[in-house]
């Protein structure tokens, strides 16, 4: 039988000691909490419980939840963004004379940063947001204690689904935007040019438009076109279930909980995306050196 | 040791560990360790208790005792702030001590208000706990779900969401996915509250036909103190924050204790009219 002291951990060599405090130190705080319900639910995927047919039933579910019921919206804002993008950017890079930069701005502007960045703000919105409520409501209705005393993991059976599954619609949904804007955003312009009687003076063909953009896409691009949305679906995802499973047992708290998630899912995303951005810069001063 | 179901050593328990599930903490060593030890501030201090394997067992007290909290600490949904619990016989240490590590061990623990899973019919609530541990082929769990509605009549009921269900037949679907788990340790949390005169007579051969039969150990918190007499099983109380020895109904009903005096006064009443 283990007396009290050796549960307590009291006689812990000095590294061990260190480790231990260094691990305490790290979960508690938020973040760390944050990773380590990201690192147990990646782990639950592999726990002896898994069932293919279930699993990916579940995911399927979220995956249609999180992103195929945004669409409408998605794609309205997405065109309208896009048309706003390609009409001010060709006009001005017009008048100032760098017609020629146009694909590079286009790309910078709609692929690169802001298309993941409002697929993000958009899908933490609506489904970030949804999803905290969903669990949150659960924790207060005592469900998540049932499930667990049944012996079914919540974070396996709540938080896994929802994670993949948002990282999933993330991806599609980020190439479905940057495809919208820019396809659905050329014609809207084509439209406000015969509507108008081309009162802005613009000189735009899709040949010229789809050269442009596709001599100015590199393979950095690319990868960040897989890269970003995946691990901002996975900020979105996690940070939702955190705030969700942490609510106290007060049904005040979940509208709480639900801000909560929403805005710190706009910040985490942002600095994710600063991050994610010096490796443009160094991609970009190495080009700098080429063409000194 | 060998042949109990559950022992309480010294358990105390504070207020404030009460909050919350901590299902995103991880837990380490010494993770919520305190400094005071304030018994002012505790729910329960020094709770002993041993449960021989088959035994039933029910838990009394006036309300707002925290005769809930110490069940839900022997689920390990809230872990106390000092003190040590052994299932089987079996030590598991404060930190590995969550409400997964314990359902490994075939406890099972029916809620007060039943705790379905709202967005599935009665019969997955039923089925959920047996899917996800794949306790056999469909055909068998099917059969199991059968089996656990007829026990406790919900069988017409099957289809429906648990917001189509009345409170009392709630219950008893949570009795029913509780009873097909096969738990050898069943926690129920006022099985009876909420039951009309007719399902509370029901439940009460349940009760007896699973220790009978399975010998199951079952715990009950329970107000309805008549429940022990019918079980004829042992009680104990949870009075001035620890429990109680477990003695017989009618050592409590005769008895010339503080408990006795305030809770069986009824009872007695009711005996000396008859």
């Amino acid at each position: 039988m283990p007396t009290n002291k050796q549960v307590k951990g009291q006689n812990l060599s000095l590294p061990g000691k260190l480790f231990h405090s260094l691990g305490l130190a790290i979960l508690k705080r938020p973040m760390g909490q944050l990773l380590a319900l990201f690192f147990r639910a990646i782990a639950s995927l592999f726990s002896k419980n898994r069932s293919f047919k279930t699993d990916s039933k579940n995911i399927i579910m979220q995956t249609f939840f999180t992103g195929v019921e945004i669409f409408p919206v998605l794609f309205v804002v997405a065109t309208l963004f896009g048309t706003v993008a390609i009409i001010e950017v060709v006009t001005m890079m017009g008048k100032m004379g760098f017609g020629n930069n146009i694909g590079d701005l286009i790309v910078i502007v709609i692929i690169r940063e802001l298309g993941p960045i409002l697929t993000a703000f958009l899908i933490a919105g609506r489904s970030g947001s949804s999803l905290t409520t969903y669990i949150g409501t659960m924790v207060i209705n005592s469900e998540v204690d049932a499930l667990a005393t049944m012996g079914v993991d919540p974070i396996r059976f709540l938080v896994m689904p929802g994670l993949i599954g948002g990282c999933i619609a993330m991806f599609f949904m980020n190439i479905i935007f940057s495809t919208c804007a820019i396809v659905f955003g050329f014609l809207v312009t084509k439209g406000a040019i015969f509507v108008t009687g081309n009162m802005l003076n613009i000189q735009l063909t899709w040949d010229f438009l789809a050269t442009e953009i596709i001599g100015a896409i590199t393979l950095t691009d690319f990868i960040f076109i897989i890269i970003k949305p995946i691990v901002f679906g996975m900020i979105i995802t996690t940070n939702a279930c955190y705030q969700a499973l942490n609510i106290q047992k007060d049904v005040r708290q979940v509208p709480k909980a639900t801000s909560r998630s929403v805005i710190k899912s706009f910040l985490y995303v942002v600095i994710a995306d600063v991050i994610l951005s010096i490796f443009y810069f160094v991609d970009y001063m190495n080009s700098i050196n080429s063409l000194i | 040791m060998l042949d109990e179901a559950l022992r309480l050593e010294d358990i105390h328990l504070s207020y404030k560990d009460l909050a919350g599930t901590m299902f995103s903490r991880p837990r380490a060593l010494d993770f919520f360790s305190k400094d005071d030890d304030d018994p002012q501030n505790e729910l329960v201090s020094g709770a002993n208790l041993i449960v021989k394997k088959g035994e039933t067992l029910c838990i009394g007290g006036g309300s707002g005792q925290g005769k809930s909290t110490l069940l839900r600490i022997m689920a390990g949904l809230v872990r106390p702030s000092k003190g040590s619990i052994y299932y089987f016989g079996e030590y598991i240490p404060p930190e590995r001590l969550t409400a997964l590590e314990v359902a490994k061990r075939q406890v099972g623990l029916v809620f007060q208000n039943g705790a379905l899973i709202s967005n599935m019919r009665v019969r997955d609530n039923i089925a959920l706990p047996l899917r996800y541990h794949k306790m056999g082929s469909p055909a068998e769990i099917e059969e199991k779900i059968n089996m656990a509605m007829d026990l406790m009549r919900v069988r017409d009921e099957a289809g429906l969401f648990p917001h189509q269900l009345s409170a009392g037949m709630q219950k008893r679907v949570a009795i029913a996915r509780s009873w097909a788990m096969d738990p050898k340790l069943l926690l129920m949390d006022e099985p009876t509250a909420g039951l009309d005169n007719y399902n509370r007579r029901n439940l009460l051969p349940l009760i007896d036909n699973m220790r009978m039969l399975f010998k199951t150990t079952i715990i009950i918190v329970t107000h309805d103190l008549m429940m022990a007499k019918e079980l004829n099983c042992n009680l104990c109380f949870l009075h001035h924050k620890t429990l109680t020895e477990p003695r017989s109904f009618n050592y409590w009903l005769n008895s010339d204790t503080e408990i006795s005096r305030d809770l069986f006064r009824d009872l007695r009443s009711q005996k000396n009219n008859m």
